[in-house]
């Protein structure tokens, strides 16, 4: 019963996550002159896509398979893809250079490319140390699958918030002073 | 600093790993006590309480058998409730079987399988009890407990296959100096342990795991002559095929109601012997039926899991007794009971409790008394133990001093508190027996007597049992601080090279890749590898499930792998005027492509076997496949023999070259490869195995084929590669960079890096074909599957080229063979070791030679890593490397060889030294005996492994390169002399 309530949770917030999301893209996407629509059309588009890779990675590195699991694997990975990939797909949409600038280099430039790449970075670092209490013999109801790793998402997500708002801030204060 | 040459680099090295053996042997005998024990042996001296004096027993020696006996009669007090004792093991027999678990009865099937002994519970004419046998669960220290009450060390596990004679106190001593004449039939562990007791005895061999009717026949035969003899007064019968047929086929293998059954029958003909010999000359008899150990859900043993202590101990004699569900006892509860009930003293080091039930039948005074001798015993071993023990000047001063023992001493510390219940156990007693006149609160009295007695004996067998041995400090300190010492050298060492390849080099290097010099991600992840590792060492829990950790951590450093080719990847398609874009791109996929065949397979190989100890019931692989049949299992590990033989194959045929001697080496691996399918069709058969001729000859010869041909190749092959100057390569080596021209004049590198290529095949190939010969057929697949991983990251690596340090690819391989190791089913408790493999292919028992092949069948996975990074060397490119104004012999040797040996050592040295840390630190745990200590004996035998893996790589480097050195210094002055003249 808690198993079933507890991934029904997730993929609710899973959806919220999405929303906020989308409406963030939206504000991002404002100057890059893209209309709402567009964005929005990007960021379902991203959703799925996201969530297959993300499966896959999360497959390879050792989530359960088995028809049990496949519910929460799938609310899971919605999860995922909206905190890492609908955010860029919103601004980006599929343009190779700029994922690859910010997913496989790490490079941003800017304070929008911090704002993307901060936060989903976090996700998938916070949901890889959130897998480790998996193992263990706490025999406690959160360490089922995906939960303490949506846990650790969620948290490295925030943090990578937190840390892209302090870095844009602490840019934009740099360059004002040295504009002064 | 001055930069480091080949013969300084490889001295201290050795001395590092000299160092490290001699740290680590001093640890290990320092913290595994062979065993701590009062000498001599209990005599009379039992029957008195103990005194200052213990001088009094001598005499007794001297005594004929026949006095002796009935001095210790007389001085019991307690008349021996019977005369004869036949002790039934029946080896690897889980409790539950008979007794059921947590008050529920027993599976079905196996309650039908033992109709007898059912009934004879059901009646309470037997007494059942699950006896909690102290891990680690193997046959000889479980047999040692039994008879002598004691605890042994852990490292009696490790002369399990090297029986000694026992020397302690025991009790089969106790009966011989009475004058009892005894009869084994069964395991030759007894007559090991006892080489001269025994009147008459037919030992069989434990060894022969595949055998399971002809063990138990061997004993059964000659039941009948025995059981109609009167000259014994105890037979031990121990049958071995319970535990065979657990080794072979696990828990539920069809075999198993079949033996339930069989023991069955046997206990019936005894017990209905002794009904009829009843009150003849031939005395009343005991029958105890125990188990040494229990086993695991696949039927092995060792660890410390419910399935594998639950044992069984089965009275059938005594009062008749029924229980709503069997009461929990230990196993070593055993030995005072036989005691007292035959009436010799308790042994001087038995740490076990009297069983109650036993006692029934005797009067009470009896029954005090024999509390009495007991707690004697026990107080006497805790005497020894705690030199501090503060009874009041105990043992000089009388014990029932017992108003000085003041309530507020009684908390303060275990000592105190055992003291305390002591005390008052005497205290009643002596109260008891001035009242025994007075029926009026006798019984009342007694009741309390007897359970403070139970109080005291209950604690202080837990507190003995549990305390750890006193361990020599500063050896323990001495053996870790060698082992740090050795670690630093090693690392440090690493770093140095580290530092002059990728500093020293830079302005030479300027040309190369940015990721060359920088320190990037991969490199931090390796390291932080060690460290969580470390880390999570000290967690139980994470060192039971350590494969979780080797799983992730592994598949994480492959997705860190295809990040950093998706980073180079469009690095190139970004500048897309480079001319080389588009055979560059394809690399990079073909690199892609080879990280996703390591991940499936590595996804493959977690999901094989569900190994540790919280998740094994969890459905995997081979669970399903094994249930699905053999007629799946077979198919599938015919096909992957057959993909393993041809992949070595394809790649020893793969080098273009014309030589006989290479025809010869491919010919012979084809022929042993066709061996072993031989093998795997016609003998390996799932279930029912039993030792045959053929398939032991067929074994040897395909060991002594593999063998002379992998000796054979490594000694001849650099003296017959053809040394020429035109171009001999691997096929995968056509993008290597040019040759600095110098070197290739001076250096053999070209025929080095072919005969390298060769040999390192030649191992691989060699490691794979034994271990499809030994490994249980179900662990075939996952072989191929390592090996494809092992081919997939060597062209990997050997593709992407510069773009990531070479001792990041080594850690890289050493972690893969880690993850292979517990994908192979391995765990860190004793209980996956394969005992049934050790004894494929040896015709007569040898310790040794079984040694030999359950460490290679355990240590599989790392080792066949380590051996194919003598491939992997051969497919490096070191040219770039190489500085050409100071190009020696020795730099180039050590530029080939440097990293492969020293980053093994490092990684392993710097973890074993932090285990061992651990491991002190842990040494008060609750689960030191049962989680730390057998992991602390896995991190020993890896260090081994890497050791001789090492060796082999070093040493097959060296020479190759020495020899092919000297013969082309010869063929150079050949050409010269022939140019001069």
């Amino acid at each position: 019963m808690e198993e079933s309530e507890k991934s029904s949770q997730s993929t609710i917030s899973s959806f919220q996550v999405f929303s906020i999301h989308v409406c963030r893209g939206l504000a991002l996407a404002k100057p890059e002159n893209c209309s709402y629509l567009k964005a929005i059309s990007r960021g379902l588009l991203g959703l799925p896509v996201g969530a297959l890779l993300n499966a896959l990675g999360a497959l390879a590195l050792g989530a359960p398979v088995g028809l049990q699991y496949f519910e929460r694997t799938i609310s899971w990975t919605l999860l995922m893809s909206s905190l890492t990939f609908v955010p860029t797909a919103c601004v980006y949409g599929s343009c190779w250079t700029d994922w690859h600038r910010i997913f496989a280099c790490t490079k941003p430039k800017g304070p929008l490319d911090f704002m993307l790449c901060l936060p989903a970075h976090g996700a998938v670092i916070g949901a890889w140390f959130g897998a480790w209490p998996m193992p263990l013999d706490w025999e406690r109801p959160w360490q089922d699958w995906p939960i303490c790793v949506s846990y650790g998402a969620v948290g490295g997500y925030v943090a990578g918030m937190v840390g892209s708002l302090a870095l844009a801030l602490m840019r934009t204060g740099g360059k004002q002073l040295k504009a002064e | 600093m001055a930069p480091l040459t080949c013969t300084k680099l490889s001295v201290i090295t050795i001395t590092g790993v000299i160092i490290q053996i001699i740290g680590l042997s001093l640890f290990v005998f320092g913290f595994f006590p062979v065993k701590p024990a009062l000498p001599g042996t209990s005599g009379s001296e039992s029957f008195y309480a103990p005194t200052c004096d213990f001088v009094g027993n001598l005499s007794d020696t001297t005594l004929p058998s026949d006095q002796l006996k009935s001095l210790y009669q007389e001085l019991s007090g307690i008349p021996p409730s019977f005369d004869r004792l036949i002790l039934m093991v029946i080896d690897g027999l889980p409790a539950e079987f008979v007794l059921g678990k947590n008050g529920k009865p027993p599976n079905k099937q196996f309650k039908e399988g033992m109709p007898y002994t059912q009934s004879l519970l059901a009646s309470g004419s037997a007494i059942g009890y699950h006896a909690k046998a102290a891990p680690p669960t193997v046959t000889m220290p479980r047999l040692k407990a039994m008879v002598s009450g004691a605890i042994g060390g852990f490292l009696d596990v490790a002369f399990n296959f090297n029986t000694q004679a026992m020397m302690d106190d025991n009790l089969l001593g106790q009966f011989f100096r009475i004058g009892w004449k005894m009869v084994m039939l069964g395991d030759e562990t007894w007559i090991k342990l006892f080489p001269r007791l025994f009147e008459r005895h037919d030992g069989v061999s434990s060894f022969y795991v595949k055998d399971t009717v002809q063990v138990d026949q061997n004993v059964s035969r000659h039941l009948g002559d025995e059981l109609w003899k009167d000259d014994w007064n105890l037979l031990i019968l121990h049958y071995l095929g319970l535990d065979h047929v657990g080794h072979i086929g696990g828990r539920s293998s069809v075999l198993m109601v079949p033996k339930l059954k069989e023991m069955d029958e046997v206990v019936k003909l005894i017990h209905s012997s002794i009904n009829q010999s009843q009150g003849n000359r031939r005395g009343r008899a005991l029958l105890v039926i125990v188990s040494d150990h229990g086993m695991t859900e696949n039927g092995n043993h060792g660890g410390s899991t419910y399935e594998e202590t639950d044992s069984l101990a089965l009275f059938i004699g005594l009062r008749n007794h029924v229980f709503d569900y069997a009461p929990v006892i230990k196993q070593i509860d055993i030995a005072p009971t036989l005691a007292l009930l035959f009436g010799v003293p308790i042994p001087k080091n038995n740490v076990g409790v009297m069983i109650r039930e036993a006692f029934d039948s005797l009067k009470e005074d009896q029954h005090l008394r024999a509390l009495e001798l007991n707690a004697w015993q026990l107080l006497r071993l805790l005497h020894a133990q705690l030199s501090g023990l503060p009874c009041r000047n105990f043992p000089c001063d009388a014990f029932y001093d017992h108003q000085s023992s003041d309530s507020s001493e009684c908390n303060h510390t275990t000592e105190n508190m055992l003291c305390c219940l002591y005390m008052e156990a005497a205290a009643l007693y002596t109260s008891w027996k001035s009242k025994r006149g007075f029926e009026s609160s006798s019984n009342k009295d007694y009741r309390s007597t007897a359970a403070a007695y139970y109080k005291f004996l209950k604690s202080a067998s837990e507190w003995l049992s549990r305390r750890t041995t006193d361990k020599p400090v500063k050896v323990l300190v001495l053996g870790l601080a060698t082992m740090f010492i050795s670690s630093v050298m090693l690392s440090n060492l690493m770093f140095c090279r580290l530092r002059e390849i990728y500093h020293g080099g830079k302005q030479q290097a300027s040309n190369l890749n940015d990721s060359m010099n920088g320190w990037s991600f991969d490199e931090t992840f390796i390291i932080s590898v060690v460290l969580i590792l470390v880390t999570c060492m000290t967690s139980s829990s994470m060192v039971e499930e350590e494969h979780y950790i080797w799983y992730f951590f592994i598949s994480t450093f492959y997705l860190l792998l295809l990040r950093k080719t998706a980073q180079s990847l469009s690095s190139v398609g970004l500048q897309s005027s480079f001319p080389m874009q588009k055979g560059k791109s394809g690399e990079g996929y073909f690199r892609i492509c080879c990280i996703f065949l390591l991940l499936i397979s590595g996804r493959i190989l977690r999901g094989w076997h569900q190994g540790g100890v919280n998740w094994t019931s969890l459905p995997d692989i081979s669970k399903w496949l094994e249930q699905a049949g053999s007629q799946y299992v077979k198919p599938l590990q015919l096909i992957s023999a057959i993909l393993v033989i041809s992949i070595g194959l394809f790649a020893l045929f793969s080098i273009e070259s014309k030589g006989k001697y290479f025809q010869m080496v491919r010919l012979i691996f084809l022929i042993s490869g066709l061996l072993v399918l031989l093998h795997i069709t016609r003998y390996q058969d799932f279930t029912f195995s039993s030792t045959n001729y053929g398939a032991t000859l067929l074994v040897q010869i395909i060991y002594a084929i593999l063998g002379a041909t992998t000796i054979g190749t490594v000694v001849a092959l650099p003296w017959l590669i053809p040394l020429s100057t035109s171009k001999i390569s691997p096929t995968d080596n056509t993008i290597s960079p040019p040759f600095f021209p110098s070197i290739q004049e001076k250096f053999p590198l070209v025929e080095f890096r072919d005969s390298l290529y060769v040999i390192g095949w030649a191992y691989i190939l060699c490691w794979c074909l034994l271990q499809l010969l030994l490994q249980q057929p179900i662990n075939t697949t996952p072989i191929l599957l390592l090996l494809l991983q092992t081919v997939a990251s060597v062209l990997y690596f050997l593709r992407s080229g510069t773009h990531h340090k070479e001792w990041v690819e080594i850690a890289g391989f050493y972690y893969l063979g880690m993850a292979g190791h517990f994908a192979l089913g391995n765990s860190n408790t004793l209980a996956t070791i394969d005992v049934a493999g050790a004894f494929i292919g040896i015709s007569n028992h040898s310790t040794f030679l079984s040694g030999i092949l359950m460490f290679v069948i355990t240590y599989a996975s790392p080792m066949f890593i380590l051996l194919s990074l003598v491939m992997c060397i051969s497919t490096k490119s070191m040219a770039h490397l190489v500085i050409p104004e100071k190009e020696n012999a020795g730099d180039l040797l050590m530029m080939m060889l440097g990293f492969p040996c020293l980053v093994p050592l490092v990684i392993n040295s710097i973890l074993l030294t932090a285990y061992t840390v651990v491991l002190l630190l842990m040494q008060n745990h609750l689960f030191v005996w049962s989680v730390f200590s057998p992991k602390y004996l896995y991190v020993c035998a890896t260090t081994v492994c890497t050791f001789i893996g090492v060796f082999i790589v070093a040493a097959t480097g060296s020479y190759t390169y020495f020899v092919l050195a000297k013969r082309k210094q010869k063929a150079c002055t050949r050409v010269y002399s022939t140019c001069s003249s």
